[in-house]
């Protein structure tokens, strides 16, 4: 048998379970955005266009576009956290390199939902801050906190691309940036970032794509005025049961994402493929 | 996780020897090290840390209360234990982790060898489609996994949480797989076919062996991820038993009562455990390689 046709037959169980149950869903999802409910709340397939009508309905847009902003927000502040933290770990690191990142890591794997109640014990009301400093501020049910609680959730995202870059590149380029007379803030301007640029795009397109659809933050620490639309299309599928508006939701943030998704994949395949040949 | 950033377009580290001419590497000298960064570095842990440390600690606190810690008891961790359906959901959140684990890491395995050593036609789609679950927000995967199992009649249980799991699991392990696959020597392989072996005996007995490693912490990442998982377990799930970060949803929706701490330091215990077996697993292999690079698929960059 030829390795060709060897390696080929390895491809199908995976290929066929990725049809079946990663892009089907998805077609499923798309025919039945253009579809209705019946008096009696039945999901039925047909041609409409009311759900997309829907979508930009004034009670909706500023939804959609909050969903966007937060997690900008979030993709903002997990940079300007995450990057020094990785270039601290990546050139200052030494031999505790391989040790500190694990320790960035390992909250990560604490059950994302535990990490946000943890905040909720912080920041309540009469939660441990404001029992501590004896003060009543109202952390919680603000935009602050369902940015921050994303932040919190992905900023992991944002370290790893930015410390592997980082840790790839030659130090002693930044010796060269140095023996050119560049300051810090130049060598690190005209060196450093344009060779993490790769790093810094991944992270941020990382923390974005999650963050976007991410409903846990906005239910746990926010209220009416901090829904995203991830709240709006969890409550379609399950309280409201408006399946047919639920998947327009669904596709069209799926529609928007995809640009960056194609964008971040085709770097990743274009990497694969040069590894391969 | 980011499995699959690009690599470098940076010149490569020059050879060891090149050293011996120039200036020898140092690492930068401690004046070097801006004190603000190594500030930083103090808050940003206390930020990453304090929030899982207190719900460790509260776990073990004596009374109901969630904000002053009035002794050691492990009386939550009684409760969480002694209540039959915290049980059930363990076992079941245990269960579809296991099964996930295993079908998954078969399948990904198998798609990682095939993408890198056949040449067809739809490889260069299959390699976009094989990541595009890694992008994919968990809402969308979640709610088109709910359509399809309720369009096809399959009633909500373990295995259509399990069904789900698996589609979001295979990527992670492909892309782990694939990376120490790309890095291992292609003339091993041709070696034991040279040597009469058929092409199957050769995957079984030259490659198998040496993708282990990569193949056992990519399940042991799956484990983790899948024990974790939330989202796509909510939209998945039927009613009962409902794995338990559905049921910490739940409880912090509506009434938190102490018991949470304790089932979230015990989530937290067997995520670490399973992480760090991942991360160790290279080593008992005897490879003098980072448990890190093969988890992100970096294994030979």
């Amino acid at each position: 048998m030829n390795e060709n046709r060897f390696a080929s037959a390895f491809l199908v169980p995976g290929a066929v379970w990725m049809l079946l149950l990663f892009v089907a869903p998805l077609v499923f999802i798309l025919a039945l955005s253009f579809g209705y409910t019946d008096d009696l709340g039945e999901a039925i397939y047909s041609t409409r266009l009311d759900n997309y009508e829907r979508l930009v309905d004034p009670a909706y847009v500023p939804v959609l576009l909050r969903s966007v902003g937060f997690a900008l927000a979030a993709v903002v502040i997990c940079l300007l956290i995450g990057y020094p933290v990785a270039y601290y770990i990546a050139i200052f690191g030494g031999r505790w390199k391989n040790v500190l990142i694990a320790l960035v890591v390992l909250p990560f794997f604490v059950n994302y939902l535990i990490r946000t109640y943890a905040w909720i014990a912080l920041l309540g009301d009469d939660g441990m801050v404001n029992g501590v400093l004896d003060t009543s501020v109202r952390f919680l049910n603000t935009p602050y906190a369902v940015i921050g609680g994303l932040v919190y959730g992905f900023l992991a995202f944002m370290i790893l691309p930015i410390y592997a870059a980082l840790d790839r590149m030659d130090p002693s380029l930044i010796e060269a940036g140095k023996d050119l007379y560049g300051g810090p803030w130049q060598t690190f301007r005209h060196v450093t970032l344009p060779h993490t640029m790769q790093g810094v795009l991944a992270g941020s397109l990382l923390v974005f794509l999650p963050a976007v659809g991410d409903f846990v933050a906005a239910s746990l620490l926010g209220g009416p005025e901090e829904v995203m639309v991830g709240n709006l299309i969890q409550q379609q599928f399950q309280a409201s049961d408006n399946w047919p508006f639920g998947a327009a939701l669904t596709v069209a943030t799926m529609a928007f994402l995809l640009i960056f998704m194609l964008f971040y994949l085709r770097s990743a395949a274009r990497e694969a493929r040069e590894a391969t040949a | 996780m980011s499995t699959v950033e690009s690599r470098p377009t940076a010149p490569a580290r020059p050879p060891a020897g090149a050293d011996a001419e120039g200036a020898p590497l140092k690492p930068p000298k401690a004046f070097d090290r801006p004190r603000f960064l190594k500030f930083f570095m103090g808050v940003f842990f206390l930020f990453l840390f304090v929030p899982i440390a207190l719900v460790v600690l509260f776990s073990f606190n004596s009374s109901r209360s969630l904000q002053d810690f009035q002794g050691f008891s492990t009386r939550w961790y009684q409760t969480f234990f002694e209540t039959e359906s915290l049980r059930d959901s363990l076992v079941a959140s245990l269960q579809i982790a296991l099964v996930t684990m295993v079908i998954a890491t078969i399948l990904g395995t198998m798609l990682a060898y095939g993408l890198v050593r056949a040449r067809t036609r739809v490889s260069s789609s299959l390699n976009v489609l094989m990541l595009l679950p890694l992008v994919t927000p968990e809402i969308v995967a979640g709610a088109s996994a709910l359509l399809l199992f309720t369009q096809v009649k399959l009633d909500l249980s373990l295995t259509t949480i399990i069904l789900a799991h698996i589609t979001f699991s295979i990527s992670y392990v492909t892309v782990v797989v694939r990376a120490r696959l790309v890095a291992l020597s292609r003339e091993v392989e041709e070696a034991s076919m040279d040597l009469g072996a058929t092409r199957w005996q050769t995957f079984r007995l030259v490659t198998l062996p040496a993708l282990w490693p990569a193949v056992l912490a990519a399940g042991l990442l799956v484990f983790a991820l899948s024990f974790d998982d939330f989202v796509l377990s909510f939209f998945t799930t039927g009613e009962s038993p409902q794995p338990l970060p559905v049921r910490i949803w739940a409880e912090i929706r509506f009434g938190v009562r102490p018991t949470i701490n304790a089932i979230g330091t015990f989530m937290l215990v067997i995520s670490v455990v399973s992480i760090g077996l991942a991360l160790l697993l290279p080593r008992l292999f005897g490879k003098r390689e980072s448990g890190l690079k093969v988890l992100l698929g970096r294994e030979g960059a």
